[in-house]
């Protein structure tokens, strides 16, 4: 399969993805849309899972949302593994429990009130909540129907009537399916249930994990969870005991942890009340900080700033503090949120899945880039997957899977997207040093600057007066071309031509003024007549009709051969005054010699 | 060269010297390649990750070759155009199991082939479809596919599938570009 090509470049090279900038980041590496993958970016995570450095994809698919929920993972671009999950999964967290070689991580599943854990892809170990105390009214009631002493339609009055005064969120799962069915399957559901001991147990919310006591990546992480018991536990690695339990005053549904769990950390969490809280080493109560405008879609943590997305299409940055920093405005709902970490390049930033099927990554508040997705992406994580370190998985609604890898190339530095002062604003001109002559001149402007403009002046008003004078004498010797008086209005132009030693010399004579005539007026020549020979020397003028040009001409004849030139002077006479009326100065060329044939 | 060197390498006295660059991603199995095409004697058994880059030297039955087997990490891959000029010629290896990143093996490419030291030279390119053991790889005419080979319309090109573990379809692919080494 060899090919011996022509010379001709090789265009194809150029591919015809350059227009769009989304792309030009992001090499599509797979993509199957009918993947009918049903999750959310909460219970996705990337792992290398059989630490080969061949990072799995791991999705806790929700299956059809009632039945078929399983644990799939992806290597590269095939399913790997897939496993059955009992309930409607809620959480996926990746996570070392303990020190053992060769480093592969377990796989926490939270599901209803439990954890599964596996390790090397097998169900290892179940964890469950502890149970909550049963509401003493509620226990009495199954008691009395499990003796039969009340109908299921009393029994469900009663509940109903227990539910509406307030205490639903502390009912038993069994009271409030029981609450929810048609009344014809009542019947067989309490026949079912009611012998079973009442248990009132709460569900998992949202998971995440926090390193014990060292920061390295593949250190022992705790599991911390929310419950809809409004509590957060920290549950040991090993043991699975609850190392710390802490309490909030509402439903957590999205957690962010950071620090050690033996030092000092730090949880976030946004709550179904519409408020973000801090929970500190130490601490048994959380710490509102943060009042949010409308319920959270998403929490992430860059640094020291709390990213939350809202219902009304806003991304608010806040502090630790609780401080708001700065608001993005989106177009649409957003549908996920996650955080893009490219630690080779020391990049943090958001990404934010909107419902129209973009993906914006946020640098701060600056849109860096967006992706454009066929559909709106529920579940996304970027991380190493297979062997790429800078890969995008992205889940759409429609269960469409897609792989991206951000290019090599890529750069979202200086790309910001956002309306601001341009670059060049700040660019600095390279302005060049002051010399010592620029900076000796300046100080002594500075000094003396009185007497520099005295100066200046003066000399200008000399200048001015030296004008005034020459022409004054100019105006009295008549030497100007165009006669200003008003009884002899009078233009003058002069020229020469010819190369010598024979020239003619036309002289153009107008009369200006608008209707008097000029008359008894004579053309004379001043010149030096060891030089020239003129063959008219005078001119008789006649009258001069007013605004017709007249022409006059004379031969000059160079009479030296030295080859040196003067000047000829044009007089316009009148007849009887010896003071010219105009004159014309013509300064003769140089004569070329005669040349003797 | 001298009529005597001329003269020599025409009776096969005197070898060719040949500069090759071997470029891939990592993992690919560049090492593993050229460690096969070495004597057997002085073939390492352990392979670790190329950090940066490493020179090596192995011959064919008329051609010297130096090879510069570079580091196909993403923080070494902008080390390669430093010896695009001075390659004769570049072995490309894929690895044909990694089918999530032939794209990226296909942008790497891409790069190679726009680059000003390469675009517009006859430099023979030859692509082993490594890992061809493994149950999911791709074959060489899928890889070609993929990559977008049909493209190349100015550079003599070759793949061959190949085994860097048992040294399968390397002198297939060797022998080819000794002949175009031998050609030009
Ligand atoms: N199954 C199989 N494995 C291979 C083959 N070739 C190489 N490997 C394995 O792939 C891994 C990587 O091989 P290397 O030769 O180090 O790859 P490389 O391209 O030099 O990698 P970098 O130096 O990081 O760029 C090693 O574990 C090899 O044993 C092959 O043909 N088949
Ligand atoms: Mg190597």
């Amino acid at each position: 399969m060899s090919s011996h090509g022509d010379s001709s470049l090789d265009k194809s090279g150029q591919k015809d993805d350059e227009e769009s900038p989304e792309k030009n980041l992001w090499l599509s590496a797979h993509q199957d849309p009918v993947a009918g993958l049903y999750t959310f970016s909460t219970s996705i995570s990337l792992a290398d899972l059989n630490a080969d450095s061949d990072h799995k994809l791991l999705v806790a698919d929700l299956g059809t949302g009632t039945f078929d929920m399983k644990l799939k993972v992806f290597k590269g671009t095939s399913l790997f593994m897939e496993s059955a999950i009992i309930d409607l999964p809620t959480a996926l967290v990746t996570f070392y429990m303990d020190t053992n070689d060769p480093r592969t991580p377990a796989v926490a599943v939270a599901s209803g009130p439990f954890i599964y854990v596996y390790k090397n892809l097998r169900p290892y170990f179940k964890f469950t909540l502890p149970p909550l105390e049963v509401n003493a009214v509620e226990q009495d009631l199954w008691n009395q129907a499990k003796e039969d002493k009340i109908d299921i339609h009393v029994l469900r009055e009663m509940l109903e009537s227990l539910k509406n005064e307030g205490s639903e969120g502390l009912l038993t799962v069994r009271s409030l399916k029981f609450l929810s069915l048609e009344p014809e399957e009542l019947e067989a559901f309490a026949s079912v249930h009611k012998h079973a001991p009442l248990k009132r147990q709460t569900v998992i919310t949202c998971m995440g994990t926090m390193k014990k006591s060292m920061a390295d990546d593949d250190a022992v992480s705790c599991l911390v969870i929310g419950t809809e018991s409004k509590d957060v536990f920290v549950l040991d690695p090993e043991a699975f005991t609850v190392l710390a339990r802490m309490n909030l005053p509402s439903v957590p549904v999205f957690i962010s942890v950071n620090g050690l769990f033996d030092v000092e950390f730090r949880i976030v969490v946004a709550c179904r009340d519409g408020k973000v809280y801090t929970l500190k080493r130490g601490s048994k109560i959380a710490k509102a900080c943060i009042e949010l405008g409308a319920q959270a879609v998403g929490l992430e943590r860059t640094g020291k700033s709390i990213i939350v997305g809202c219902m009304d299409n806003t991304m608010v940055c806040y502090s630790t503090k609780g401080k708001k920093l700065w608001t993005v405005y989106l177009p649409t709902n957003i549908t996920t949120m996650s955080l893009m970490d490219h630690k080779a390049r020391g990049f943090k930033a958001v990404m934010v899945g909107l419902n129209n099927g973009e993906v914006r990554i946020y640098k701060e508040k600056y849109l860096v880039n967006t992706i454009k997705m066929p559909d709106a992406v529920t579940a996304m994580k970027f991380g190493r997957f297979g062997r790429e370190d800078s890969a995008l998985i992205l889940i759409t609604k429609g269960g469409g899977l897609y792989v991206k890898i951000l290019k090599r190339t890529a750069n979202f530095e200086g790309k910001d997207l956002t309306p601001g002062p341009p670059p060049a604003q700040s660019i600095k001109l390279n302005v060049p040093k002051k010399t010592k002559l620029f900076v000796d001149q300046t100080l002594r402007e500075r000094d003396s600057a009185g007497s520099m403009h005295r100066m200046f002046q003066h000399d200008l008003y000399l200048l001015r007066l030296m004008a005034a004078r020459a022409y004054v004498s100019a105006l009295q010797k008549s030497l100007n071309p165009i006669s200003s008086s008003t009884t002899e209005p009078l233009k003058l132009s002069a020229q020469v031509q010819g190369i010598g030693p024979a020239f003619k010399l036309t002289v153009n004579l107008q009369n200006i003024s608008s209707s008097v005539p000029s008359t008894n007026l004579l053309i004379t020549f001043q010149f030096d007549d060891s030089l020239y020979a003129l063959s008219k020397p005078c001119i008789t003028v006649p009258l001069l009709v007013p605004g017709l040009m007249y022409t006059y001409e004379t031969l000059v004849e160079c009479i030296s051969d030295k080859g040196i030139s003067d000047f000829i002077k044009v007089f316009v006479l009148h007849k009887g005054n010896s003071i010219p009326v105009i004159t014309a100065v013509i300064n003769m060329p140089v004569s070329e010699a005669l040349v003797i044939v | 060269m001298g009529l005597f060197d001329k003269l020599a390498g025409w009776l096969g006295l005197k070898k060719k010297e040949m500069n090759v660059l071997c470029i891939g991603l990592d993992n690919s199995g560049k090492t593993s390649i050229i460690n096969k095409l070495k004597p057997d004697k002085s073939q390492t058994q352990d392979i670790v990750p190329t950090v940066g880059f490493t020179v090596e030297k192995f011959m064919s039955q008329s051609l010297n070759f130096t090879v510069f087997d570079m580091s196909g990490q993403g923080r070494y891959r902008n080390l390669w155009e430093h010896y695009y000029k001075t390659a004769q010629a570049v072995i490309f290896v894929l690895d044909s199991s990694d089918r999530l990143r032939m794209v990226v093996a296909k942008e790497e490419l891409d790069i190679l082939l726009q680059h000003s030291e390469i675009a517009a030279r006859r430099v023979p390119i030859l692509f082993f479809a490594n890992k061809m053991d493994c149950k999911e790889a791709l074959s060489p005419v899928q890889c070609s596919q993929k990559m977008g080979l049909d493209a190349i319309l100015n550079k003599p090109w070759h793949i061959c599938a190949s085994n860097a573990l048992s040294g399968e379809g390397l002198t297939d692919g060797v022998d080819w570009l000794t002949d175009q080494i031998r050609l030009s």
